[in-house]
């Protein structure tokens, strides 16, 4: 990023430490956030405000570069796990957002690293992440849903995408098309696939929002089914042409934020077990996945984790595993911790107003949310398969 | 509606004992008219518990704990027995090439209700690697490889065998063993799990043959086809160390064009001071061998559907395979993962093949003695015996590392070389 594209004030301010910032996110977490909780998730409440108020304070941007120093993946990591402590809702729409940035960072696009990157980390715009029928495909699960057809200055898109988080009418999300070019139309499937990535923006011309099933604890993530017709795409909205290589390099590091859901819900699970411990630590000690010994394994989890947030953009195939393997252990444990933190509360837990339930549900949005458990596992082992010319 | 103390005494919590729900009197229950700052005692008998209905005779007074001493206390009595604990993990082995099963034979011989998990990326099915230099000319169909099918020595042996599975990591702390097909606990873990073809950068792993197990030979039979009938290949093998010289030989007693190329002037320099070149060139040269000495591999690439090998001194080569056998390497992922003190592979005590971690040993080809690797046949059976002893707890059996003798099994002029 150029520093001579940012306002003025911005570049003038000094960064908040990690400290203040994480204390400010939990400040916000716990305070207007946490009395909104449970709106978020059995009304489908959309915390628009808050996510505003911690894109302001610099917690869904703290990873991208910056005038003023270099990114901190591990600290956007923390701040997401702060706010998924309290509801893993906003800690997924955090990660929306995170990535959403990234991609217009990475893009090397000037039309979107200048204001729109600006507004975007301060939170005046606001954006998702259409990947995962994308990542889905290059993993050899899913065919790609959207199609682009070359045009005179672009691309004309089409297709279908059946779930994209934190949307409303004015935000916007990154998406991947494959490419429809001649050789294809004439049937030639031996030629290489190629995709484009880009800007996807909500109030375009040929892009339609339209309203999906209810989820299990994500109601309130304003999630959207997104129907594209005859939509064009410009050199102002291009993230990468080709996609792949792009992909190549970010996707550890798309991969890596989803950890701060996990090790905030696993945290705030953990924490509820101790909030009962006075009164039923007499049974609770029959009961396997103390806290303990799960707050010893995921500070071990988080440490993995801060090491590897060093290097967000190693393309190794190595450092990959070791990133998948991270978020895949993430969900295992974030699974166990809140099944162990419903055992140890009991009834009161099982209340539908006890957050000891929905963090339940909300792990198992974790473990299933793309890449979910199967998939990291999939593309572990084909990472780890010997090549060969066969 | 009751009246708010105005709070000279410290405001106290209750808790129910039916639901958890903790009445403070400083926020009061605005929802039931008990105004913030209303004590406890003056609640009404006939109010009830907001969340579940019970009513305030089920309150109790309520002091929020400290966290250090709840911590204590549950480290004082861990449960003796949790239902995770009731099974024992026993022995899991990574790896079942020969090393992995001859230690599952020997661990069943002493030890008939030990629980064995081996893991292995590949089929898991029994054969004898040296016999992969040899089967073109001892006519070995490649279906015959196979001894005994993985499934079957698992039965066999009662060993839970776990096939096209990758061990990913292993989390010391825990003693677990995370892998692609979920996480296995261990009381001993045994590292088996051999070294990889190390791949010079000029040698694209999608264009190179790498023959370092049965998987990838069976896949180089099948894309060679049989000579007789579908025309011999033209096969460039790079590196004439052991196996490629093994490998050239056999294939082309198939009938296939081979040429072989190596950095040093002969083939099987390392031995020669016993003139095994010279031997091997000399029993080479009615076969269909071209070896070609002194050159390095600059790149591979493809050319309509055969492959150019282009040396650094310029030399070109057409062929339809590229084998590499430019030697071995240790992968360090799951040494690394627990930390394992590492010499050019996993250190282990040569007597006890203990490495670094108490609960994790290792045997053949990933393990070095003093630095140094040997990955031949003859020491398996000796660290299989050694480490069934001591992880059954019977008396020691030491491993005792010997000098090898290496059989070059180029059949058109068998080597025994020191």
């Amino acid at each position: 990023m150029n520093a001579a594209d940012l306002p003025r004030e911005l570049t003038a301010a000094p960064p908040p430490g990690a400290t203040n910032l994480l204390a400010a996110v939990r400040a916000v977490a716990q305070g207007p956030l946490a009395q909104q909780a449970a709106a978020i998730d059995r009304q489908g409440h959309y915390p628009h405000a808050v996510l505003k108020e911690l894109a302001a304070l610099g917690a869904m941007s703290a990873h991208l570069d910056a005038p003023a120093g270099p990114g901190d993946f591990f600290l956007a990591i923390q701040a997401m796990a702060e706010v998924s402590k309290v509801c893993g809702a906003t800690g997924f729409m955090m990660w929306c957002q995170a990535v959403c940035g990234l991609y217009l960072q990475q893009s090397g696009n000037p039309a979107l690293m200048g204001e729109v990157l600006q507004r975007h980390a301060a939170g005046g715009g606001m954006g998702g992440t259409a990947l995962s029928n994308p990542m889905k495909s290059y993993a050899q699960i899913e065919s790609l849903l959207l199609k682009a057809t070359p045009v005179e200055g672009g691309y004309v898109v089409n297709g279908t995408l059946p779930w994209v988080s934190n949307l409303q009418a004015d935000h916007y999300c990154g998406a991947i098309a494959a490419v429809i070019d001649s050789a294809a139309k004439d049937g030639d499937t031996s030629a290489p696939s190629r995709e484009v990535m880009f800007l996807l923006r909500c109030d375009a011309p040929g892009v339609e929002l339209r309203e999906c099933p209810s989820f299990s604890a994500m109601e309130g993530t304003g999630t959207w089914a997104l129907r594209l017709k005859d939509h064009f795409i410009g050199a102002g909205e291009i993230i990468a042409d080709p996609a792949k290589p792009y992909i190549a390099r970010i996707r550890a590091a798309f991969v890596m934020l989803q950890c701060g859901m996990a090790v905030g819900i696993t945290q705030g699970a953990i924490d509820s077990m101790w909030a009962v411990e006075a009164q039923l630590g007499h049974v609770n000690q029959f009961l396997e996945d103390r806290p303990d010994a799960l707050q010893a394994e995921l500070d071990a989890l988080a440490g993995r984790v801060q090491v590897m947030a060093q290097t967000p953009f190693d393309t190794s195939t190595e450092f990959f595993i070791d990133v998948l393997d991270a978020r895949a252990h993430g969900a295992e444990l974030c699974l166990r911790a809140t099944q162990s933190a419903l055992m140890h509360q009991g009834a009161r837990g099982y209340l539908m107003s006890s957050e000891v339930q929905r963090r339940v549900r909300e792990s198992h949005f974790v473990a299933i949310v793309t890449p979910a458990i199967k998939h990291l596992r999939k593309e572990m082992a084909r990472l780890s398969t010997q090549e060969t010319p066969a | 509606m009751t009246t708010p103390d105005p709070g000279a005494t410290p405001w106290q919590q209750y808790i129910c004992d039916a639901c958890g729900f903790i009445y403070d009197e400083a926020l009061g229950d605005p929802d039931s008219g008990l105004l913030p700052g209303t004590r406890f005692a003056d609640i009404p008998e006939d109010w009830v518990c907001p969340l579940c209905g019970v009513t305030k005779s089920d309150f109790e007074r309520y002091e929020a704990p400290s966290l250090d001493a709840l911590r204590e206390r549950a480290s004082g009595c861990a449960p003796a027995m949790t239902s995770a604990a009731r099974h024992t993990p026993g022995v899991v082995i990574v790896g079942a090439g020969r090393a992995g099963w001859q230690l599952a034979e020997a661990l069943r011989a002493r030890d008939a209700a030990l629980p064995i998990t081996l893991v292995t990326a590949c089929a898991g099915d029994v054969y004898d690697k040296p016999l992969l230099s040899v089967a073109m000319a001892r006519q070995i169909a490649p279906e015959n490889l196979v001894k005994e099918t993985g499934a079957n020595a698992a039965r066999r042996l009662n060993v839970r065998l776990l096939p096209h599975t990758h061990a990913i990591r292993i989390c010391k702390e825990t003693q677990q063993l995370r892998t692609t097909r979920g996480t296995l606990r261990y009381d001993q873990l045994v590292l088996a799990h051999g070294a990889q073809a190390a791949l010079p950068p000029a040698l694209p792993a999608a264009l190179c043959w790498r023959i370092n197990h049965l998987g990838a030979y069976l896949q180089l039979r099948a894309a060679l086809g049989e000579a007789a009938a579908t025309g011999p290949k033209d096969v460039l093998i790079v590196g004439a160390g052991l196996i490629g010289s093994e490998l050239a030989n056999d294939l082309a007693l198939g009938g296939h064009r081979i040429t072989l190329l190596d950095v040093q002037g002969e083939p099987l320099a390392r031995w020669h001071a016993e003139q095994a070149g010279a031997q091997v060139l000399q029993a080479w040269k009615d076969l269909p061998i071209r070896f070609v000495g002194g050159v390095k591999v600059a790149r591979v690439e493809r050319l309509g559907a055969r492959l150019r090998v282009t040396t650094e001194c310029g030399q070109h080569f057409a062929t339809d395979h590229v084998i590499a056998a430019t030697g071995l390497q240790t992968p360090s992922r799951l040494a690394q993962s627990a930390g394992l003190a590492w010499q050019n592979g996993i250190a282990v005590d040569p007597g006890t093949l203990a490495t670094s971690d108490a609960r994790i040993h290792a045997m053949g080809d990933c393990i070095t003695l003093d630095g140094q690797a040997s990955r031949y046949i003859e020491p398996i059976a000796r660290q299989a015996q050694t480490l069934a002893a001591s992880l059954c707890g019977c008396a020691p059996v030491p491993y005792e590392a010997r000098p090898a003798v290496v059989r070059v099994k180029t059949t058109s002029r068998p080597l025994t070389l020191h």
